[in-house]
């Protein structure tokens, strides 16, 4: 799963924190690019504090914070700088329940990619499920198929905002959305 | 919130149509786990007759195995068709909200229509009086007409002659055609342009007298 990564993955010192800020600040940076690219080309979606993919709320496949190849790992502190510094810069969402929420691309985005599904296949002003938005026949093909239903909430929130949407709840969950 | 929630409508249909497309989900989650199952039940078999292939087929757990499989894939069977019943009850209520609009757009129409046509009762009569004013003006536009055509066109044109012959002068057509006539030298001088004058005159005289009638 880190074999696509660039070579930086493999040099030792990214591993060890760095004490000069510049030069932290530098390996943070370069640990959120990591991260993203990590999660774009795994098809990642939520990753757990511990780094390792989340996929159907079981974690699986071995964490970016280690690298075998090396034999190197992360100290526990410095991972969690990583995470703040994804976080900070509007990289991840930190949910919850300790897990994050990789944007590999950003919540407008997919909320615009979302809006343009909508209205090239014609399914404005009808109401859909959030299900078969993720995991429907008709979606498949779309970067957004397969996406985390609270990602995906995150991004229908900001078409409300616009005044584009209508959430459609169901026992206090967000099951449905009316796009107009 | 509440302001744009308020902004997109939510009926009465887009919450049934909302249950249903829930059911649906449903059932393809159901078809999604079930073929995964049927998936690993055929590898678990498949391994079962590869680890002993003398007694693999009479070993108790194959048959099972394989009737378990068989079973799944019945049910998998029924729930594509109950699948396609939601979806064909989706798409037939998403139809009948389309010809709901078309009704409503086709009563406007016709609303809009019987109001435009009450306006046109009266229209047989304006035809008619507007025919009528049209023949009258035909009338009047002959009568006129042929009134300018009496004398008065000679008379214009006589005016015009005068007029002409002030501007160029007596001679200005003579003037034209004399390299035809004969010398006149050695004939004694003509009388004729001076008893022509006196004619003329009255003629002009009635004229202005007319236009002062008149």
């Amino acid at each position: 799963m880190t074999e696509k990564l660039p070579p930086i993955y493999n040099f030792p010192p990214l591993y060890t924190c760095q004490p000069n800020v510049l030069i932290r600040e530098q390996q943070l940076s370069t640990w959120c690019d990591l991260i993203l690219d990590f999660a774009k080309t795994n098809n990642a979606w939520c990753m757990s504090q511990e780094g390792t993919v989340i996929k159907d709320s079981e974690s699986s496949g071995q964490s970016i914070f280690r690298n075998e190849s090396i034999q190197r790992s992360i100290s526990v502190p410095f991972r969690d700088q990583i995470w703040n510094k994804m976080v900070q810069s509007e990289k991840a969402i930190k949910s919850n329940n300790g897990v994050f929420f990789i944007l590999w691309r950003s919540v407008d985005y997919w909320s615009s990619q979302i809006l343009q599904w909508f209205e090239t296949t014609g399914k404005v002003n009808q109401v859909v499920t959030v299900y078969e938005l993720l995991e429907g026949d008709e979606t498949l093909g779309w970067e957004f198929h397969g996406m985390h239903p609270s990602l995906c909430e995150e991004s229908l929130q900001k078409l409300r905002d616009r005044g584009r949407a209508t959430l459609l709840k169901e026992q206090n969950k967000i099951m449905g959305v009316k796009v107009v | 919130m509440g302001q744009k929630g308020s902004k997109i409508e939510v009926t009465k249909t887009d919450k049934a149509i909302l249950q249903i497309k829930l059911s649906k989900d449903e059932l393809h989650r159901y078809t999604r786990r079930t073929e995964i199952l049927i998936g690993r039940e055929r590898e678990k078999l498949k391994a079962l007759l590869r680890e002993d292939p003398k007694n693999g087929k009479k070993n108790p757990r194959a048959r099972i195995l394989l009737k378990k499989i068989h079973y799944q894939n019945h049910l998998l069977e029924q729930a594509a068709d109950q699948l396609i019943n939601l979806e064909n009850l989706v798409s037939t209520v998403e139809f009948k909200l389309v010809e709901q609009q078309f009704m409503m757009g086709l009563k406007q129409g016709n609303e809009v229509l019987t109001k435009l046509n009450k306006e046109f009762s009266g229209a047989e009569d304006l035809m008619d009086s507007v025919a009528d004013q049209i023949a009258y003006q035909d009338e009047v536009d002959q009568i006129l007409s042929s009134s300018v055509v009496g004398g008065f066109e000679e008379e214009l044109d006589r005016e015009l002659q005068q007029l002409d012959q002030e501007v160029n002068g007596p001679a200005h057509e003579p003037a034209k055609a004399e390299p035809n006539l004969p010398s006149t030298e050695g004939l004694p001088a003509l009388s004729e342009p001076e008893a022509e004058e006196p004619q003329q005159e009255p003629q002009s005289d009635g004229r202005q007298r007319e236009a002062v009638l008149t």
